[in-house]
C-alpha cells in the first residue's frame, strides 16, 4: 500500500474511533507541534512488520475527550483516568489501522502505555539486532480545543534494505 | 427480564465505558461485574453467576482466548454466552475465537446499539 494510502488509513482509523466511541469530531487540521503537558501513549505491535503507534494529545483535548468517554465532568477527572483513556484511544486506533492495512495478517498488540514526550527515544532493549524504524504514516488534527497527532513506525532490519513490509 | 453481565478487560477506562454503554443502550441490566483479566474472571465466576460475559482479548495473566477455552471446557460455565470485544477485525481472529466457543464478536470501535444487539442475540440463542 503506497504511503499516501497508509496516511489515509490512519486518518480514517482516527476519525472512526473518535466519532464512534468518543462522539468527537475534528475541527480541522493541525500542525501537530509538541507542547509541554502533552499526553503521549504508545502501543507496540508484533507482526509482519512489527512497530509502534504513538498518539499525542494536548492536555486540554485529552481531558475533554476523557470526560466524554467516561461520562464524567472534565473537572472531576484524575490524571490517571485521563492517561487510561488516552491509552485506550491509542489501542483502538492502532487495532483499527492494522486491520485496515493488512486484513489477512495476524497482529498482536501489547498493552498500551504512557510514554514521555520524547517520541524519538531509542528501543529499550539494545541487545536486539539493530533495527531501523521507519515512519510509515502520520495524521494531525484539531479536536476538543486542542491538538492530536498520531504516527506509526515500523521496524526493519538494517541489513535487509529490500525487505518488503506487509503494508 | 434483567441480566447479570461480567465485563473482562484490563483497561479500567474500557470497563467503565462498557458499563455505561450497556446502560445507555437500554439493555436490561440486573447487575454488572468486572474483572481485569481471565484469571480474575474465572475466580469471580466461582462465586457469582452471570448471564453473559464481555471479554477483551489481549490481557495480562490470562487473555481472552484462554478464558474462552476454559469456559468452553467447563460443564457449568460453557452455557454462559461469551462476547469478545476487540480491536482486531481480521477474519482469522474472529474465526479463531468463534471456533473456541465465543458466541459473539464485536470490533472496536462500535456503536452502543451494536453492543445491545449482540448481547440480546447471544442471550436469545442461549434460551433457544
Amino acid at each position: 500500500m503506497p504511503e499516501s494510502g497508509l496516511n489515509a488509513a490512519l486518518r480514517d482509523s482516527v476519525v472512526d474511533v473518535l466519532e464512534t466511541m468518543f462522539f468527537v469530531r475534528s475541527t480541522g487540521d493541525s500542525r501537530g507541534e509538541a507542547s509541554a503537558g502533552d499526553i503521549v501513549a504508545r502501543v507496540h505491535f508484533e507482526g509482519e512488520p512489527s512497530g509502534n503507534l504513538t498518539l499525542r494529545m494536548s492536555a486540554l483535548a485529552a481531558r475533554s475527550v476523557s470526560a466524554d468517554f467516561l461520562g464524567e465532568e472534565d473537572w472531576n477527572l484524575a490524571e490517571q483516568q485521563i492517561g487510561e483513556v488516552v491509552c485506550e484511544l491509542a489501542n483502538m486506533v492502532c487495532g483499527s489501522f492494522l486491520s485496515r492495512v493488512e486484513s489477512n495478517a495476524t497482529f498482536r498488540l501489547d498493552t498500551p502505555c504512557l510514554a514521555s514526550i520524547d517520541a524519538d527515544c531509542e528501543p529499550a532493549d539494545l541487545r536486539q539486532p539493530v533495527a531501523h524504524r521507519s515512519r510509515v504514516a502520520s495524521h494531525s488534527m484539531e479536536i476538543a480545543g486542542g491538538a492530536l497527532r498520531v504516527f506509526v513506525e515500523t521496524e526493519a532490519r538494517v541489513w535487509s534494505a529490500t525487505a518488503e513490509f506487509a503494508f | 427480564m434483567a441480566y447479570r453481565v461480567l465485563i473482562v478487560d484490563d483497561s479500567p477506562a474500557m470497563r467503565c465505558f462498557l458499563h455505561r454503554v450497556i446502560e445507555i443502550s437500554g439493555f436490561k441490566l440486573a447487575g454488572c461485574f468486572e474483572a481485569s483479566n481471565g484469571r480474575e474472571a474465572l475466580e469471580l465466576l466461582g462465586r457469582e453467576w452471570v448471564d453473559a460475559i464481555l471479554t477483551d482479548v489481549n490481557m495480562p495473566e490470562m487473555g481472552g482466548e484462554e478464558l474462552v477455552e476454559r469456559l468452553s471446557a467447563d460443564e457449568m460455565l460453557r452455557s454462559i454466552p461469551v462476547i469478545v470485544i476487540s480491536t482486531d477485525a481480521t477474519e482469522k481472529r474472529i474465526s479463531r475465537l468463534r471456533s473456541l466457543g465465543a458466541r459473539g464478536y464485536i470490533t472496536k470501535p462500535f456503536l452502543p446499539e451494536a453492543l445491545r444487539t449482540e448481547l440480546e442475540a447471544s442471550l436469545e440463542a442461549t434460551r433457544a
